[in-house]
């Protein structure tokens, strides 16, 4: 997986962002690639657990899956057009989102903040 | 900012009584500077702030008189009386009547009208139907039709708070390294925007009636000069959708707008003035 995803918890607690716009969100997502799906388990706005996959029959509000190749344009420090948003990879038809399509829109910001945070260049860990 | 720092921008807003498609209309509008009239139209669910750093450049209003209205429903402008038994949907041919009507009432002598989005496409209607009116046509982020790659239900229901969906929705068009400050400003006059408004002014510009692919070919740029000018970034109305209307059009100035998107004159209005200045600049000379 191209995303840091393990590092999600970390690089999103204390957000500012994350707390302007989801405060209240409780959800899970699905964030999948090529090779692994991982799952992000949100409570009161704050990210409690990332899990990596294989998962069986996971309960997901929203699934939102591209390729590495696609993930990796997308984490560029300046994103190529097309490669820079959650949308513009939808424009092109480089993400396929599923699910709770309502919940996704009533928190859009957060959602797209979450992603955006993986960007920064943060140490692994 | 301390007190004796404190200033007044050189807009000034005024609201226009007049009629609209037969209905009594209380417009905001607001403008700044003299010269060449410059007629600016908004982007769908927004409003006339979008044309600050326009209206604030001495250099442009040295010789135009910027002038923006915010479109019915829209910023400061009222909707008609009767609207709370009514579903806002706009369409082509209201959205050019409403523009010609003002401009008429506001007796400006063959303006140049620039518009960005819908306003970008309703200035390629402009050129097809009216060149005669106009001085120049300037489109921003024109395009002849639209790619539907969103559902509009969320922009207006009642379990999702419509302005911060549809400041979400577009917020991504915005190029990644326009400032923070003039991003956030545009994206909270989406989130002031009333409910349905975003939506409602959707509703030709995703629609048949607001695809004029067909139409292009009759633009006449020899009646009046028609410049496109898109951002690199947006993905709504992309370069590439651009330039597929631009290579119908004989004639036609079109230029790419490196590290801008949809919004350029709100999202970065510093760089989008380097892009515009010299089309002004070849507007005035030639008028």
């Amino acid at each position: 997986m191209v995303l840091p995803l393990k590092t999600l918890k970390k690089r999103a607690a204390g957000d500012a962002l994350l707390a302007r716009f989801g405060s209240d969100l409780d959800c899970t997502l699905l964030v999948g690639d090529d090779d692994v799906d991982w799952l992000v388990e949100i409570a009161d706005g704050v990210v409690e657990r990332v899990t990596r996959g294989p998962h069986i029959m996971p309960r997901t509000d929203l699934r939102l899956r591209a390729t590495s190749e696609t993930w990796a344009r997308f984490l560029e420090a300046e994103p190529p057009p097309g490669y820079h948003d959650l949308f513009a990879l939808r424009r092109f038809r480089r993400i396929q989102i599923e699910g709770d399509i309502r919940l996704m829109s009533a928190y859009l910001f957060y959602i797209k903040r979450l992603f955006s945070l993986l960007r920064s260049p943060e140490t692994e860990s | 900012m301390s007190t004796s720092q404190a200033h007044y921008e050189p807009i000034v807003g005024r609201y226009l009584n007049l009629e609209l498609l037969g209905r009594a209309h209380r417009l905001y509008v607001e403008e700044a500077g003299q010269g060449i009239p410059l007629l600016c139209l908004h982007t769908a669910g927004a409003d006339t702030r979008q044309w600050r750093g326009l209206m604030n450049d001495p250099e442009v209003t040295r010789d135009y008189r910027v002038i923006a209205f915010d479109m019915p429903w829209h910023g400061k402008s009222s909707p008609p009386p009767g609207w709370q038994t009514e579903e806002y949907r706009l369409t082509m041919s209201d959205y050019s009547s409403m523009t010609l009507t003002v401009a008429d009432a506001l007796e400006l002598d063959k303006p140049v009208v620039m518009g960005c989005s819908i306003g970008g496409r309703i200035a390629l209607v402009f050129a097809i139907e009216q060149p005669e009116r106009f001085g120049a046509i300037i489109g921003l982020q024109s395009g002849a039709t639209v790619d539907p790659y969103y559902e509009l239900t969320w922009l207006h229901h009642p379990t999702v708070h419509g302005g911060e969906s549809s400041a979400a929705y577009v917020s991504g068009l915005m190029a990644p390294s326009s400032p923070d400050l003039e991003r956030w400003e545009t994206l909270w006059h989406y989130m002031q925007s009333g409910p349905g408004i975003f939506k409602g002014d959707l509703y030709f510009y995703r629609g048949a009636d607001g695809d004029i692919r067909a139409r292009l070919a009759e633009i006449d740029t020899s009646c009046c000069p028609l410049y496109l000018l898109t951002g690199e970034y947006d993905y709504s109305v992309s370069p590439q959708d651009t330039q597929s209307a631009a290579e119908c059009i004989a004639g036609v100035k079109f230029w790419v707008m490196p590290k801008l998107g949809h919004f350029p004159m709100s999202e970065n209005p510093a760089l989008f003035l380097s892009y515009l200045k010299p089309v002004l600049a070849e507007i005035r000379e030639n008028r």
